[in-house]
């Protein structure tokens, strides 16, 4: 179990990364939509959602591949997380 | 031609009602049954065999999948992670041996329901949130702010954490469902191509069948590993905010 664990975690991190740049863009997307549909002013929300909600997966991601770093050297360095 | 999303489809196999609410039995509410039962009697078969300080056979693999799982409380939710162990090892197993399930013909993947997933992935969500306002009250709400940014960021950050405390359930549960229901639609596909032509293409399709067959074993043992390492993430970044 120990030597495929690179392969193990290689796999994680790709199936992990890869849902959520879309899932956070598209949660950034929905809630600008409805926040449009309330406030009746049709691009704008949207828009500005869509920008955060990229922002918001990119920063998911950003964490992901940071935990995955960690976890693989978290002898020399245990406190590299901020 | 069969559908290829055919054996998605639910129908009751035993139609129960009660009070107005549809309890019926279906392929899926069984194949969980059977999933829960094989890993309480793995256990059982475990325990009836006498647990000793030296381990046998079965003791070694389920001391191995136990010391795995310990290994990953402890690294992502730290010295506090034995309270979230029992749920954390019960979650993986469930998963695991319903995505090892749902590859018997036959039998159905109950993981390759959204219902499924999302509710697991929703209560995860509420539960680090409960998690979260017990143990740090109203504090708990500067997880928001990540720390050390300047001061002109946080009406920007804000937004952007709360969409990505958001997406954190739905890219949970949709990775776990579109990942299983990917793999069966393809095995469902290349079986129905094998099945159609003649016997002189039909070996190529029949035998893509088997190569992505393990594929799909390997995704089912890694799918369930993701969900709970993400659960114990999730649960850490609560318990330990930043």
């Amino acid at each position: 179990m120990k030597d495929d664990s690179g392969f193990r975690q290689g796999m994680g991190l790709a199936f992990k990364v890869g849902t959520e740049l879309t899932v956070a863009t598209l949660v950034g997307a929905l809630m600008g939509y409805a926040l449009d549909s309330f406030f009746n002013a049709r691009p704008w929300f949207l828009a500005l959602g869509l920008i955060l909600g990229g922002a918001a997966g990119c920063l998911n991601v950003y964490r992901a591949a940071q935990n995955m770093i960690i976890e693989n050297d978290n002898d020399d360095e245990p406190d590299a997380k901020d | 031609m069969d559908n290829p999303l055919h054996h998605f489809e639910l129908h009751p196999l035993i139609h129960l009602e009660l009070m107005g609410v549809d309890l019926s039995i279906n392929k899926a509410i069984i194949a969980m049954w059977i999933g829960i039962a094989i890993v309480f009697g793995c256990f059982r078969l475990v325990i009836a065999n006498g647990v000793t300080l030296v381990p046998g056979k079965l003791q070694s693999i389920a001391e191995m999948f136990m010391e795995f799982l310990r290994d990953m409380v402890d690294e992502f939710i730290g010295e506090d992670g034995k309270k979230y162990f029992t749920f954390i090892a019960t979650l993986f197993f469930f998963i695991l041996s319903c995505n090892l399930i749902g590859l018997v013909p036959g039998s159905y993947t109950i993981t390759s329901q959204i219902a499924v997933t999302g509710a697991f992935a929703v209560m995860i969500f509420l539960m680090t949130l409960v998690i979260g306002f017990a143990k740090h009250g109203l504090h708990f709400l500067s997880i928001l702010v990540p720390p050390g940014i300047p001061k002109v960021m946080v009406p920007v950050i804000i937004p952007i954490e709360i969409i990505s405390m958001l997406a954190r359930p739905i890219s949970l549960s949709v990775r776990l469902f579109a990942n299983m229901t990917a793999g069966h639609t393809v095995l469902a596909v290349l079986f129905g191509l094998g099945m159609t032509s003649p016997l002189w293409v039909s070996w190529m399709p029949m035998g893509f069948t088997v190569v992505v067959y393990g594929l799909e074993l390997a995704i089912a043992c890694i799918q369930a590993y993701i969900f709970t390492i993400l659960t114990c993430v999730y649960i850490g970044d609560v318990v330990k905010l930043h």
